[in-house]
């Protein structure tokens, strides 16, 4: 329940167009992709290079150091190193990384701001079932 | 103890303990301690008790152990939130910001632009930060002169 980050270091496998690391899917994003509009995934992001809109999934979210975030976002575990704008939901825990610019209200259970994280806005803190995964 | 006090505060001058001779100040709360109201302090505050009010240090502001505030918190330079410790706060206005994984947190956080030092010493027509200290000795040495008048008027009588 703590760290779930080890699905990173997962194999990575090429099925049906999607990239799956330890058979969870995996939505990834590079540094000069683009993603406009609202996405609901069953499955983990990466985001990087420039979203705008809503992005809500069961997984978890992370945000690159140099993406561009305009957008919603809703995950189980969030961690943020890039900057972003708009609301944000983690369901289990958000990470603001010492590079992180967030300029929104969020809404978590559990939060760890890094030292030389920027965050401006409302913080609320707890369990929340009224809101579900957005599907 | 009534009879030692005019002599006793006119011996120590108010600003040598007060972090207004240019030294940073400090404040500890400990787990026992308890304060409820208001706290503006030139320096540091570390809190592991518990604080009902608002806060408001010149340096960093630590909540640590299981330290619980609940108010207002401004910090003109960083605020931490330890692990086991909590902050329920409406306003929290900070330089820096460091919350540990585990810490309870909530309110509206500001940071970015350094917090406005204007707002809670409002009274300041002119920029006086080199008047402050200038004050405090001539109204120590006002004070000690004025002591000493009615003393010497005693011996005189």
């Amino acid at each position: 329940m703590d760290v779930q980050e080890a699905v990173a270091e997962g194999q990575a496998s090429v099925d049906n167009g999607e990239v799956k690391r330890d058979g969870r899917k995996q939505f990834s994003m590079g540094p000069g992709d683009i993603l406009e509009g609202k996405l609901i995934y069953d499955g983990s992001v990466h985001a990087d290079g420039r979203v705008e809109g809503e992005v809500r999934v069961t997984g978890n979210i992370d945000v690159a150091t140099g993406a561009n975030v305009k957008a919603l976002l809703e995950g189980s575990n969030v961690l943020l190193k890039g900057q972003v704008e708009g609301m944000v939901t983690a369901r289990d825990k958000l990470t603001l990384g010492k590079n992180a610019r967030l300029s929104g209200d969020i809404q978590v259970r559990r939060l760890q701001i890094d030292d030389g994280a920027t965050l401006n806005g409302h913080v609320r803190m707890g369990d929340f079932e009224h809101q579900a995964s957005g599907q | 103890m009534s009879t030692r006090r005019p002599g006793s505060r006119l011996a120590t001058p108010v600003p040598a303990e007060n972090g207004a001779n240019g030294q940073p100040n400090s404040i500890v709360l400990g787990p026992n301690d308890r304060l409820v109201g208001q706290l503006y302090i030139e320096g540091d505050l570390r809190v592991t008790g518990t604080v009902d009010g608002t806060l408001e240090a010149t340096g960093d502001i630590e909540i640590a152990g299981a330290g619980k505030v609940n108010g207002d918190v401004t910090a003109y330079n960083r605020l931490t939130v330890g692990s086991d410790a909590s902050l329920i706060a409406g306003d929290v206005r900070v330089a820096r910001l460091t919350v540990q994984d585990g810490a309870t947190f909530s309110g509206k956080v500001s940071m970015g632009k350094p917090a406005r030092k204007a707002e809670p010493k409002a009274p300041e027509p002119k920029p006086q930060p080199q008047v402050e200290p200038v004050v405090e000795p001539v109204v120590a040495q006002a004070a000690v002169a004025a002591a000493r008048e009615p003393i010497k008027k005693g011996k005189r009588r």
